[in-house]
């Protein structure tokens, strides 16, 4: 193993740690008003839409349709109230049906 | 300290987490590929997994390895990329009040975008330490373990089958927002926006801030018109 190797990945830890530990370091000291109350908890659903829309569509850059067919057949899945597990799989054997065509 | 009730709290976070592993492992598998390709021995691939359990900050850190970028840069560009989790960890700690300091930061280690998101929409009742603890188990286990899978068999599986997998993650996410959103048109109409918004930032910043941005931002707004009754989340982490 490298020097260099081992050097990058414990300053990646560092950097990626140091966000995530900052507020279970300081949540004691902080008490939030009903108002940023609501906006916690607003943000995962705002992250999902962010994390999907559009990064699912360059999933593969070259065919934006195996993100779109992916993320519409999870969602119809999801609709239909099917167990997430369902909804990954199908989404998963459809991106692979999809590049057998 | 570990009673009946945390165990069986820590049980359901492992059960929750089987979704995790099952986009972590092929994620895992694809990242291993990419880091072979960018000259990352075994070990090394394996190592980077197990201290930064940050996908795609690692691919692109890997990407940029192999154009020979300066460990700094690298090192900065991850710190951007994952700037994110200061605001979902702020989230989950928010649920974690109960738990000492010491589970609290060891909890932090595993705030990802998919640990963060079971956890924050997870029934009322699955929002303690424990349970986090145990989707923070799934997905550290899965991510290095689809890791050391990838560095073993990147030769053995069809090109195909890993493609396929690279959606999970995606539908994952999409997974836990449609029964939400079906059941809350504003909520809805929020992520709707929210998606429209993080489309138009990216032609102005980098994609990592305007994922940053949107979701600030729309969650500001989403403050002022998107009703959240005692809900928790609503339903689900099936």
């Amino acid at each position: 193993m490298r020097a260099e190797l081992i050097l990058l990945c414990f300053g990646m830890m560092a950097v990626t740690y140091l966000p995530r530990a900052l507020p279970a370091a300081l949540v004691d000291k902080l008490k939030f008003s009903p108002r940023v109350e609501k906006f916690l908890k607003l943000i995962p659903y705002t992250a999902m839409a962010a994390l999907v829309i559009p990064g699912a569509f360059t999933v593969d850059a070259a065919r934006p349709e195996i993100g779109i067919v992916g993320v519409l057949v999870a969602g119809l899945l999801a609709w239909r109230k099917l167990p997430m597990m369902v909804c990954v799989i199908g989404a998963i054997v459809a991106d692979f049906l999809l590049y057998l065509l | 300290m570990w009673n009946e009730t945390k165990r069986a709290q820590y049980l359901a976070g492992l059960r929750a987490g089987i979704s995790i592993i099952l986009g972590f492992i092929p994620v895992g598998i694809a990242y291993a590929i990419m880091a072979g390709q960018a000259g990352l021995s075994g070990a090394e691939t394996v190592l980077m997994s197990a201290t930064v359990l940050a996908g795609a900050s690692q691919m692109m850190a890997v990407g940029m390895y192999a154009q020979g970028a300066a460990l700094v840069t690298i090192i900065v560009a991850t710190f951007v990329l994952n700037l994110r989790h200061l605001i979902m960890s702020t989230c989950v700690m928010n649920e974690m009040r109960e738990a000492p300091l010491g589970i609290r930061l060891l909890g932090a280690f595993g705030v990802t975008d998919e640990t963060f998101a079971m956890f924050t929409t997870a029934r009322d009742g699955h929002s303690n330490s424990m349970f986090f603890m145990g989707l923070v188990t799934c997905a550290y286990t899965s991510w290095v373990g689809g890791t050391a899978i990838g560095v073993l068999t990147s030769n053995l599986l069809p090109d195909l089958l890993s493609a396929s997998l690279g959606i999970s993650l995606y539908a994952m996410f999409v997974a836990i927002l449609v029964p939400n959103l079906t059941k809350n048109l504003r909520l809805a109409l929020l992520a709707v926006l929210t998606a429209a918004v993080n489309t138009l930032l990216r032609n102005v910043m980098d994609g990592s801030w305007a994922l940053v941005a949107s979701t600030v931002l729309c969650a500001g707004i989403g403050v002022f018109f998107v009703p959240l009754e005692e809900q928790g989340g609503a339903e689900d982490a099936r």
